[in-house]
C-alpha cells in the first residue's frame, strides 16, 4: 500500500520537476548563470532563481567583502579563472569589466557567452545595472522590485539629507580615498554631503598620502570600520595619531566596506546605514 | 715576520698583509693598544697553562717594531681627520634631519616647519611635522644608525668586509618572524610581539649562517649561505601573507620585503626605539673587543678577549636592532654594507673606531634615502628599501671585484 502510494507520488514529484525545467526553460533566461566577478556575483544571488546559478566567484563567500556571503555558500565557488567554467559550460558568465581580461577573451574564443558589467558610479548606474541583470537572467520582476526598495530607501535618506553640506573624505586602508566619480559619492550627495576627493585632485580615487589628507581638512571622514584593527600595515594608516586627533568618533561616518564596494541588493542597506550615521554623529 | 708557529700558521698570510704603508697608523695604533692589554694580561698569562706558546706574543712585538718607523707623520695627519670625522657627520645628520622634517607630500615653507616643530603655527601645520614627520625622520635616523652599526660590527666580528645584516638574510629573516605573527592573527602590527618575533627570528638567522657557514669561513660561503637564507626568508614573508586571509597581500608583501617610513607614528617609533638602543649599546660596548680581534682569533684570545662571547654578544645585538627596526620598517637593505665602507678611508682601518662614524654615516645615509623617495615624483610611493638597493647593489658588486683584486685572484 504505502508502496504504491510512494511510486505514485514519486511520479508526481518527477512529472512536477519536468514542467518546471520546461516552464524556466521557456519562460526565464539561461537556465545555468556563474559569475566571477564580487558584484555580479551578488547581482545575481539577487536576481536569478537559486537552480540557475551554477557558480560564484572566489570572493563572494568572504563575509568582509561581500554583503551576500552566507548565501552564496550555497552555491559552487569558482577560481574565477578559465579553466573550471571551461569544465562547467554555463550558458552565461557574469563578470566584471575590469581585470581578468584574459579570461573573459578565453572564455569568448570558446563560444562561452559572458556578459560584462563596468563598476557602477552613480545610484542610477546601479539601477540601470540591476534592470540589465534581471533582463539576462529572466526575471525582469524582481528588478523592478529591487529598484523599488532603492529608491524608497533613497526618500529616507533625502528625507533625513544634512542642510550643512559638509565635506566628506572617503578614507580607506592605506591612504586610499574613494573618487568624486564614484558610488561613494553619489550615496553622500544623496545625504546631503559632499566628497572631498575632488580638492585633493583625486576625481578617479587614488592612494593620498597622509599629509595629504591631513592639511585637505575635511569635515568628516567615512570609514570602514568605527574601530580598526591594525592587523596590517595598510591598515595601520587608519589608526595613525594624525587621524585619530582630528577625528574623533563623532566626526566619523562608519558604513562597512560591503555595502559600498559594489551596487545591487546592498543599497538600500547602504542609504539606511548612512542615514543612521548622520543620526548618531547629530546631524 | 715569522710565521712558522703551528697556532699561527692559518691566520699568519693575513697578518702579514695587513702590515702594509697604507694600514701603518692602524698597526701602530693596534700596537699601542695590544701593548697596554699584553701588559695587563701578563700576570694573568703567567699563571695560566696556555698552548698557545710565545707564537702570538712575538707576532705583536714584531709587528710594532715593523710599524713604528714610518707612521709618525701619517699618523697625526689621521689624528686631525679621525677628529674632524664625528662633528661632520654629526653636522651631517642634523642637516639631512631638518630637511627630513621639511619635505612631505604638502610643502610647507621652511619657517612654518619650524614654528610647527615648535608648537607655534596652525593646527594642521603642526599635526603634520610633530605627527608625520618628526617620527619618520627619527625612525630614519635611528634605524639608519643601527643598519651602519650592525654592519661595521658584523665586519670586525668575521674581519670580513662584505659582511653586511643584509647580506646575512638577517632583515628579511625579521620580516618573516613580523609577518608570522600578523598572519597568524596573534597579534596586529602596533603590538611588542611584532618586534619580539623580529628579534627571535633575526637571532636564528644570524646564528644558523655562522653555524652553516663556520665562524672562520671564507667571505665566499659567508655570502652564499646568506644569500640562501634571504632567499628563503624573503619567499617564506610572501607565502605566509599569501596564505592568510589577508586579501590585500600584494601590497603588504611589498612593505615587507621592500621596506618603507611612509606615515609611521611615534606609536611605531615607541615600539622599535628601546630595543635598537639596547642592541646599539651591546654592540658598541665591545670595541676593544674589534680591535683586539683584528689581529686573528687566537690572537685576541691569548689578550683576554671571550671571542665566544664576543660573538654571541654582537648576534644578539644585531638581532635587537635589526630585528626592531624591520618590525616598523620593513626590510632596508644595503645600508650595512654601505656605511662602513664610506667611513673606513676616514677613520681608518680599527674596526673599534669605526663603530660610531658607520652608524652616523647609517644614519645619514637612510635620511637621504628617505628625502629622495619624497622627493622623486612617482604615482605611488616608492618604497625606500628600491632606492638603498638601487644603490647598494652596485656597490656590492664593486665591493667584490675590489676584493677580488686585493686577494690576488681573477677569474682567468
Amino acid at each position: 500500500m504505502s508502496r504504491r502510494l510512494g511510486r505514485r507520488g514519486w511520479r508526481i514529484f518527477a512529472s512536477a520537476i519536468i514542467l518546471l525545467s520546461f516552464v524556466t526553460g521557456a519562460l526565464a533566461g539561461p537556465a545555468r548563470v556563474a559569475s566571477i566577478n564580487m558584484c555580479t556575483d551578488q547581482l545575481l544571488l539577487a536576481l536569478a532563481d537559486p537552480e540557475q546559478i551554477a557558480g560564484l566567484g572566489p570572493y563572494a563567500r568572504d563575509p568582509r567583502l561581500s554583503w551576500s556571503a552566507t548565501e552564496a555558500l550555497r552555491y559552487p565557488r569558482l577560481s574565477g579563472e578559465a579553466e573550471d567554467l571551461l569544465m562547467l559550460q554555463p550558458d552565461l558568465v557574469l563578470a566584471g569589466r575590469y581585470g581578468k581580461r584574459a579570461t573573459r577573451d578565453l572564455l569568448r574564443a570558446k563560444a562561452v557567452p559572458v556578459a560584462e558589467f563596468d563598476v557602477p558610479r552613480s545610484i542610477d548606474d546601479v539601477k540601470s545595472q540591476i534592470r540589465r541583470a534581471g533582463d539576462l537572467v529572466g526575471h525582469r520582476e524582481r528588478a523592478e522590485a529591487l529598484i523599488a526598495t532603492i529608491d524608497e530607501a533613497l526618500s529616507r535618506t533625502r528625507a533625513a539629507a544634512s542642510r550643512r553640506h559638509d565635506r566628506v573624505l572617503t578614507v580607506s586602508r592605506r591612504g586610499w580615498i574613494a573618487g568624486g566619480d564614484s558610488l561613494t559619492s553619489s550615496l553622500l550627495a544623496a545625504a546631503g554631503l559632499s566628497n572631498a576627493a575632488s580638492d585633493l585632485g583625486l576625481p578617479h580615487g587614488g592612494f593620498a598620502a597622509l599629509e595629504t589628507i591631513v592639511a585637505s581638512k575635511p569635515d568628516l571622514i567615512l570609514i570602514a570600520e568605527a574601530d580598526p584593527a591594525a592587523e596590517d600595515q595598510g591598515k595601520a594608516l587608519l589608526l595613525h595619531p594624525a587621524i585619530q586627533r582630528a577625528y574623533p568618533p563623532n566626526k566619523r561616518l562608519v558604513i562597512a566596506e560591503q555595502l559600498t564596494m559594489c551596487g545591487g541588493p546592498m543599497l538600500p542597506a547602504a542609504l539606511d546605514r548612512l542615514t543612521a550615521a548622520l543620526d548618531r554623529i547629530g546631524h | 715576520m715569522r710565521c712558522g708557529t703551528t697556532s699561527q700558521g692559518r691566520s699568519c698570510p693575513r697578518n702579514c698583509k695587513r702590515i702594509k704603508p697604507s694600514n701603518m697608523p692602524l698597526a701602530n695604533r693596534l700596537g699601542r693598544r695590544t701593548r697596554r692589554l699584553s701588559a695587563s694580561q701578563e700576570t694573568g698569562r703567567r699563571h695560566r697553562s696556555n698552548s698557545f706558546g710565545d707564537g702570538p706574543a712575538e707576532g705583536i712585538v714584531l709587528k710594532i717594531s715593523l710599524a713604528a718607523p714610518g707612521a709618525a707623520a701619517t699618523l697625526v695627519v689621521a689624528r686631525a681627520a679621525d677628529r674632524a670625522v664625528l662633528p661632520l657627520l654629526i653636522g651631517g645628520v642634523v642637516l639631512l634631519f631638518l630637511v627630513s622634517l621639511g619635505v612631505g607630500a604638502v610643502r610647507l615653507p621652511i619657517g612654518s616647519v619650524v614654528a610647527a616643530l615648535f608648537g607655534f603655527g596652525g593646527e594642521i601645520q603642526q599635526t603634520i611635522v610633530q605627527d608625520i614627520r618628526l617620527p619618520r625622520a627619527l625612525l630614519a635616523m635611528a634605524i639608519g644608525a643601527i643598519h651602519g652599526l650592525s654592519g661595521a660590527a658584523l665586519q670586525g666580528l668575521l674581519r670580513n668586509p662584505l659582511a653586511s645584516p643584509s647580506l646575512f638574510g638577517a632583515p628579511q629573516a625579521a620580516a618573516f618572524g613580523a609577518v608570522l605573527v600578523i598572519a597568524t592573527g596573534l597579534a596586529d602590527v602596533l603590538s611588542f610581539a611584532l618586534p619580539f618575533a623580529a628579534i627571535l627570528m633575526a637571532f636564528a638567522s644570524v646564528f644558523v649562517l655562522i653555524a652553516v657557514a663556520g665562524r672562520n669561513s671564507s667571505l665566499l660561503l659567508l655570502i652564499l649561505a646568506g644569500l640562501a637564507l634571504s632567499s628563503l626568508a624573503g619567499a617564506a614573508t610572501a607565502l605566509a601573507l599569501n596564505l592568510s586571509a589577508n586579501p590585500f597581500a600584494a601590497l603588504e608583501i611589498s612593505f615587507w620585503l621592500l621596506g618603507s617610513l611612509e606615515d609611521r607614528s611615534f606609536h611605531h617609533l615607541a615600539l622599535a626605539l628601546p630595543f635598537i638602543v639596547c642592541g646599539g649599546w651591546l654592540l658598541l660596548a665591545r670595541r676593544d673587543a674589534f680591535r683586539a680581534l683584528s689581529l686573528g682569533e687566537e690572537t685576541a684570545q691569548s689578550l683576554g678577549v671571550n671571542v665566544a662571547g664576543l660573538r654571541l654578544q654582537v648576534i644578539i645585538g644585531v638581532a635587537l636592532g635589526v630585528g626592531a627596526a624591520v618590525a616598523v620598517s620593513g626590510t632596508i637593505g644595503f645600508i650595512g654594507l654601505m656605511a662602513p665602507h664610506l667611513m673606513r678611508p676616514l677613520v681608518g682601518h680599527d674596526p673599534g673606531r669605526l663603530l660610531w662614524p658607520s652608524a652616523l654615516a647609517g644614519a645619514a645615509l637612510l635620511l637621504a634615502a628617505d628625502i629622495a623617495v619624497r622627493i622623486i615624483p612617482s604615482s605611488t610611493g616608492i618604497k625606500v628599501g628600491v632606492l638603498t638597493a638601487l644603490i647598494g647593489v652596485p656597490f656590492f658588486l664593486y665591493l667584490i671585484m675590489r676584493e677580488r683584486r686585493r686577494l690576488g685572484g681573477g677569474l682567468a
